[in-house]
């Protein structure tokens, strides 16, 4: 870490996006994190993608639970609000927030303890309710905070810093979060930004649950050879399915891909997802495939990575809740209160 | 021995049925019944954690004199239940009665010689008119509300129009069930005389409403401006959040686009529930859960979260029968320490004691209020006794020139003008600091939301002094929250006294009637209803302008003393407990006992003193 | 006037010129007892040599700046100067870019002064060396020097200063001085003159805890203060009372604190680097990226931020682990060392560059060396 501010003096050429921003405009605190940290990069990642994304930072509320990984909302979009909850908690609470005010863009930020353990059932049913969101988490195999025990997705077999072998079968959030209907499911890497930014940006895009695994190295407890969550591992078994460009609603589409190896999706706010196919036969819109050709990498000791299913005709919880327009937060007294003719009425069938 | 009871308007009738045999409409009906010729009723289920088989009893209390308590004991017992029938039969009182099916023979061994027995061959009367099972079953029980009217002199007419009233439209069901009704009547009529307990029509119900808590204290939800309820199904709480459900689907429906302005989510569990409100309370929505004593013991980390963090939440506390799964289906006053001092650390909570569903509406209503006002948990303590039994109570009202209380919510307008925002800074001298809403301005009043320590102005910090100054400011805003809450109600005996009682929620009506049974017993006794916690001053005056007072509740510990003691600094020897902690209500007759026999003793005892098994 | 030979001047006076000794000389002159001072110049007020505050200065103590002036004529009255007549112009530029000043048209405007300071620069001249001394000249007139061993073209003499290669500042001419000597004792040693001793450089890490470095790395963002000055009416009394008056203290270490600290150089070890990015992500100036290696032009268009300043080499790693490289545009490092604070592995490094020039020898008449 650092204790010095981050000069706010930037780079001459930096772009303002549509709203005026710079990219630094996006940031927060400077990271508490130990240097090298992948969560690092995810926040770096995040800051790029919301700046891309022209997104007014007070317009997208960040949530989190405890952990290493649920500190990093407050290092990135300072003038958003920010919510560092209790542990494994952050997806209810995250969920009631957004029924307050479904105008919102929603940010969670979870790790592999906060979610895959403690909050396992929480972000199960976070992603079953189809909650409008960008879920990610931040993961590195290990409990950071508290030194470097084993999480629930440490890979069976894999070794800790101490030698120790994990011999408990690791969680897969993502064919996790497959199975339980998410809409928008991902995962990348937090030392490949090319991929993971344009996927954090079509997740924010998405209406609906949109999980991304990240995975993270932790420099400090998990970076060893014997890990799989090191950056050499990952690196080496990372078998990415495709590269995704975000195409906003108001840009023309370009795409320099050969013709046949790019696939578009249509989200419900208009942006384009232009996929490049890395791997031929992929089809990021079927479910069932999607969990197949997981299940089938990884038992080949891979890690899968890119955009692994989409379903741009997705729902969320409010439409399932038809809720009205107006946020709830905003909706007037008299859009509340029946009144005490109301009452008078239910008095009398109550006698 | 005396012979057969002869009471009028006064009197208890228990129902003894099997789980599931549809008992629970007709029994309603006949308590309903006597409401309408205008004699007051107070009405009890009790039953099991079971949806079939398991025995259920529903108590009426016949009441003209208007006491909504439990009276205590039983003058004419309907066993419909051969699993209880010794049980049951030893509950009636002597001189009482006794109607049973009487299809099946029974040897003279399974009965009584000082009660009066009326025999009424209910399975034979059904078999022989219907043939369909189901029918059988549910029209027995309509056949014996029609008998009992004619036992008890209840006027057919007015069974007739509350069928009329359940089956509206459905002319097919009213006649059958006026069939049935009559047949029971016509069966009494012909083979037995009225009893000697009668009903007679009198004027003693006013405008009063019959209702449940926790239908009241849903729709004092709804009232309360409640946008947001995420709950997890729990005895005794689920039919309030039902309740609240129903509410909004009627009167929150968006009449133009057919949408809800409410969202409503079954959680996975208490923790999610509690979570989802803690958000939204955090975004600006009016939202609460409705649980039980094990739900809030879930739940308690989030409760001391919102504590800490200063986020408004609601939480409807049904309680039952504890510790652990305890009695799920009893009622107890059993989580007052728990939910006062829920989660780790230093904390309180402020929490509303309503004694009947008509304060349940309005309690549920400002719940909401004092909520956003004092940014923080407030708990609605009802129990299954008010949450899950029709109560008699003053009718719902509504000033329709009140406004939501919002507390103190800086606006866009006010931040753009420059005023100085700090979420936990103290302005105001109260305590409460301001707090914006997520996405309220593009560059002021943002901040971080955090369960750790940090400054005024929301940014982490452990140092001590920082620390130690704002846990200091949640105490001035508890000391806020004394002034704001409902203040506690003083009922003064007829002649001046150095006695005085203590006593709150469902245990109100047994109490006033346990003053009047005392009083006239010459004992005269001061009384005070707490309604919510913190206590206000003028709760350690009343003790402290007694020599000792009693304290009565429905739990084991003495736990309203126990606030009493720790939170007024009270000296423990001048409060007397009187607890009660069967899972049944607490009756007249018991608190009577109890206290009579302490106001005979000379010296205060200030041991907890041990409590006779259940009552009666 | 600095050595007494001038003790006064005219109630009125223009200066002419738009340089450093411009502002020298009108400040001066307002000492001497000049009311009205005027600088007059001929091309605008942007494009003056003079430095920014040295013209703020001037104006400060009240003395008008006129551009795009360009004196025609003296005017005199009975042999006695009355002032000075001046063509106004405008800024041209032809197809290549080049300025000219052109006549706009207007009336000549006419100053009236007492005295003219011309203060358009000087030109080096060596009219008193004989030309048959086998000392060669150029086409200016200028002596032939060698740039490494600023010997002439005859052996044994050498230039220095403006004297070598026209007019820079004092810097320079130390500089040259000390090349020069190592040059002559070179020669008096009868050795090489181009065979000379490399200047001594050094790296040192700086780090002296996880994120403690031993100079100071914090970056200000405060503008730059100004140094507080004299009451106008006092400085202009005597011209040898100093005007900026200096930090005190307090504020002068703070202003010492905020160094930019060229001298502490960014140092990457490939070998340590696992590509984390961390430094990319803290780098307050985006001046890190890792990509894949091409040529320079295509390679500075692809940097986090473009590199536009061609004149600032691009550092270039080897290669790394994953193929890519490392590359550093310097133009706009801060030297803020948060990139070697947030780097796990020490790849960075915060190192403190020293250079001692080579010195000419002045023990015991052995080789130049370094110290």
């Amino acid at each position: 870490m650092t204790y010095l501010a981050k000069p706010r003096l930037h780079h001459p050429s930096l772009v303002p996006n549509e709203l005026g921003f710079t990219r630094r405009d996006y940031e927060g605190s400077v990271s508490t994190l130990c240097a090298g940290c992948g969560h690092d990069s995810i926040s770096a990642a995040i800051i790029q993608a919301c700046y891309e994304l022209d997104l007014p930072p007070h317009r997208v509320a960040k949530l989190s639970g405890i952990g290493c990984s649920s500190k990093t909302p407050d290092y990135f979009l300072g003038a958003s609000h920010g919510f560092n909850t209790v542990h494994g908690r952050m997806p209810s609470v995250l969920t009631g927030a957004n029924l307050a005010n479904r105008e919102l863009i929603y940010l969670g930020v979870s790790g592999d303890g906060d979610s895959a353990s403690i909050g396992f059932g929480q972000f199960a049913h976070a992603v079953r309710r189809g909650v409008n969101m960008t879920y990610i988490v931040e993961n590195n195999g290990v409990y950071g905070l508290t030194k470097g025990q084993f999480s629930a997705t440490s890979d069976k077999g894999s070794k800790s810093k101490k030698g120790v072998v994990n011999h408990d079968s690791a969680i897969d959030l993502v064919s996790v979060a497959l199975q339980l209907g998410a809409t928008f499911v991902a995962r990348s890497f937090s030392g490949d930004k090319a991929q993971l930014v344009p996927l954090i940006k079509a997740a924010l895009s998405h209406k609906g649950a949109a999980f991304i695994d990240t995975v993270s190295p932790c420099v400090q407890f998990n970076n060893h050879s014997g890990s799989t969550k090191s950056y050499d591992y990952v690196r080496e078994h990372n078998e990415s399915v495709n590269r995704l460009d975000v195409v906003s609603p108001r840009d023309p589409i370009h795409v320099d891909y050969a013709p046949g190896t790019t696939v578009q999706v249509t989200q419900h706010d208009g942006s384009v997802l232009s996929l490049h196919k890395l791997s031929a036969h992929y089809d990021p819109t079927d479910r069932i495939a999607a969990m197949s050709y997981l299940a089938q990498r990884q038992a080949a000791g891979e890690i899968v990575t890119g955009l692994l299913y989409v379903d741009p005709e997705a729902n969320d919880l409010h439409e399932a809740l038809e809720t009205v327009d107006t946020p709830l937060n905003q909706l007037a007294d008299q859009a509340l209160i029946p009144g005490s003719g109301v009452l008078a009425k239910l008095n009398a069938t109550l006698r | 021995m005396s012979g057969p009871l002869t009471l009028t308007n006064d009197f208890v009738v228990k129902f003894a049925n099997v789980n599931g045999s549809g008992s629970a409409s007709a029994n309603a009906m006949f308590a309903k019944s006597v409401l309408r010729m205008g004699v007051p009723v107070a009405a009890r289920n009790i039953f099991p954690s079971n949806i079939q088989g398991l025995p259920t009893w529903y108590e009426v209390r016949v009441t003209g004199a208007g006491h909504l308590g439990r009276r205590g004991g039983v003058d004419m017992m309907v066993a419909m239940n051969p699993q209880t029938w010794d049980k049951d039969l030893a509950e009636i009182e002597p001189g009482g009665y006794l109607f049973y099916d009487s299809t099946k023979p029974l040897p003279a061994s399974k009965f009584r010689p000082d009660i009066t027995v009326v025999g009424v061959p209910l399975t034979a009367m059904c078999n022989t008119r219907y043939s369909v099972p189901r029918e059988r079953q549910l029209f027995k029980n309509t056949i014996y509300v029609g008998a009992l009217a004619a036992l008890l002199g209840i006027e057919i007419a007015v069974i007739e129009q509350l069928l009329a009233e359940q089956f509206a439209g459905k002319d097919r069901l009213i006649k059958a069930n006026v069939e049935a009704l009559h047949m029971g009547r016509d069966y009494v009529l012909e083979n037995h005389g009225p009893l000697g307990l009668q009903v007679r029509r009198a004027d003693g119900v006013g405008d009063r409403i019959y209702v449940e808590g926790n239908m009241a204290a849903g729709l004092g939800a709804v009232y309360g401006g409640a946008t947001v309820c995420a709950w997890y199904p729990i005895t005794p709480s689920t039919s309030l959040a039902e309740a609240f459900t129903e509410f909004c689907q009627e009167y929150r429906t968006d009449p133009e686009t057919g949408k809800a302005r409410y969202a409503i989510v079954q959680a996975e569990d208490e923790i999610a529930s509690i979570g989802m409100v803690v958000g939204a309370g955090w975004n600006g929505a009016r939202a609460f859960t409705a649980t039980s004593g094990p739900g809030v013991s879930l739940m308690t980390e989030f409760i001391g979260l919102s504590y800490f963090a200063e986020i408004p939440a609601v939480i409807f506390d049904v309680q039952r029968g504890g510790p652990s799964t305890g009695m799920p289906t009893r009622t107890q006053q059993a989580d007052l320490l728990g939910a006062a001092y829920a989660s780790h650390g230093d904390t309180k909570h402020p929490m509303l004691l309503p004694q009947d569903p008509g304060e349940c509406f309005e309690f549920g209503a400002l719940a909401f209020d004092l909520a956003d006002r004092l940014q923080t948990t407030i708990f609605v303590m009802l129990d299954l006794d008010i949450g899950m039994n029709e109560w008699l109570t003053e009718p719902f009202k509504w000033d329709d020139s009140r406004k939501l209380d919002r507390g103190k919510v800086m606006t866009h307008d006010e931040l753009e003008a420059g005023r100085e925002f700090g979420r936990y800074l103290e302005v105001d001298g109260d305590g409460i600091p301001y707090r914006t809403y997520p996405g309220v301005h593009p560059n002021k009043g943002a901040y971080f939301t955090r369960g750790t320590s940090r400054n005024p102005y929301a940014r982490y910090s452990e140092e001590g002094s920082v620390y130690v100054d704002n846990v200091q400011r949640l105490l001035r805003k508890f000391d806020t929250a004394a002034q704001i809450v409902p203040g506690p109600v003083r009922r003064d005996a007829k002649k001046a006294t150095r006695t005085g009682v203590i006593y709150f929620g469902s245990t109100t009506p047994a109490m006033h009637e346990a003053l009047e049974l005392l009083e006239a017993q010459g004992q005269h006794v001061d009384a005070m209803r707490v309604r919510a916690f913190p206590f206000s001053a003028e709760v350690y005056d009343f003790i402290a302008a007694h020599d000792r007072v009693f304290v009565v509740e429905q739990n084991r510990d003495a736990q309203l003393r126990t606030l009493i003691v720790n939170e007024g600094d009270v000296d423990p020897a001048k409060l007397i407990p009187v607890l009660h902690y069967d899972g049944t209500p607490i009756t007249a007759r018991f608190i009577v006992k109890e206290m009579a026999g302490l106001l005979g003793g000379a010296a205060p005892s200030p041991a907890r003193k041990t409590v006779p098994e259940a009552a009666e | 006037m600095s050595f007494g030979h001038i003790e006064k001047i005219g109630r009125r006076v223009i200066v002419l010129g738009g340089g450093n000794t411009a502002m020298d000389c009108c400040r001066t002159s307002r000492r001497l007892g000049g009311e009205d001072v005027k600088v007059i110049v001929r091309s605008g007020f942007d494009e003056m040599k003079a430095s920014p505050w040295e013209k703020e200065d001037a104006i400060h103590e009240d003395i008008p700046i006129l551009n795009f002036l360009v004196p025609k004529e003296f005017t005199h009255k009975d042999g006695k100067l009355t002032g000075v007549l001046f063509e106004e112009v405008a800024a041209t530029f032809d197809e290549k870019g080049r300025r000219k000043l052109l006549p706009t048209g207007a009336p000549d405007q006419h100053y009236e002064c007492d005295d003219v300071l011309v203060a358009v620069g000087q030109e080096n001249a060596f009219p008193w060396i004989e030309r048959d001394l086998g000392l060669e000249f150029d086409e200016w007139g200028m002596p032939k020097v060698d740039p490494v061993t600023f010997q002439s073209t005859r052996p044994g003499v050498f230039f220095g200063g403006d004297a070598a290669f026209g007019p820079k500042n004092i810097i320079w001419a130390v500089a040259q001085g000390h090349e020069a000597a190592v040059s002559i004792d070179r020669f008096c040693q009868g050795g090489d003159l181009t065979d000379r001793p490399p200047p001594m450089t050094n790296l040192v890490s700086q780090k002296m805890g996880i994120h403690e470095w031993s100079y100071d790395n914090d970056i200000s963002n405060d503008q730059r203060f100004r140094v507080p000055l004299r009451e106008k009416v006092e400085a202009l009394k005597d011209v040898k009372i100093e005007v900026e008056l200096g930090f005190d203290l307090k504020q002068g270490l703070a202003e010492a604190q905020r160094c930019l600290n060229c001298d502490v150089q960014t140092v990457f070890a490939e070998p340590l680097c696992i590509e984390c990015d961390a430094c990319v992500d803290i780098c307050p100036v985006d001046c890190i990226t890792f990509t894949d290696n091409g040529e320079e032009e295509d390679l500075r268009g692809r940097l986090k931020a473009p590199a536009l300043n061609l004149d600032q080499a691009l550092m270039v790693s080897a290669e790394l682990k994953t193929g890519r490289v490392m590359v550093k545009d310097e133009d706009v490092c801060l030297h803020c060392g948060l990139c070697a604070e947030r780097c796990p592995t020490g790849a960075w490094d915060m190192q403190r560059f020293t250079l001692e020039m080579s010195h000419a020898s002045d023990v015991g008449g052995g080789a130049c060396q370094a110290r």
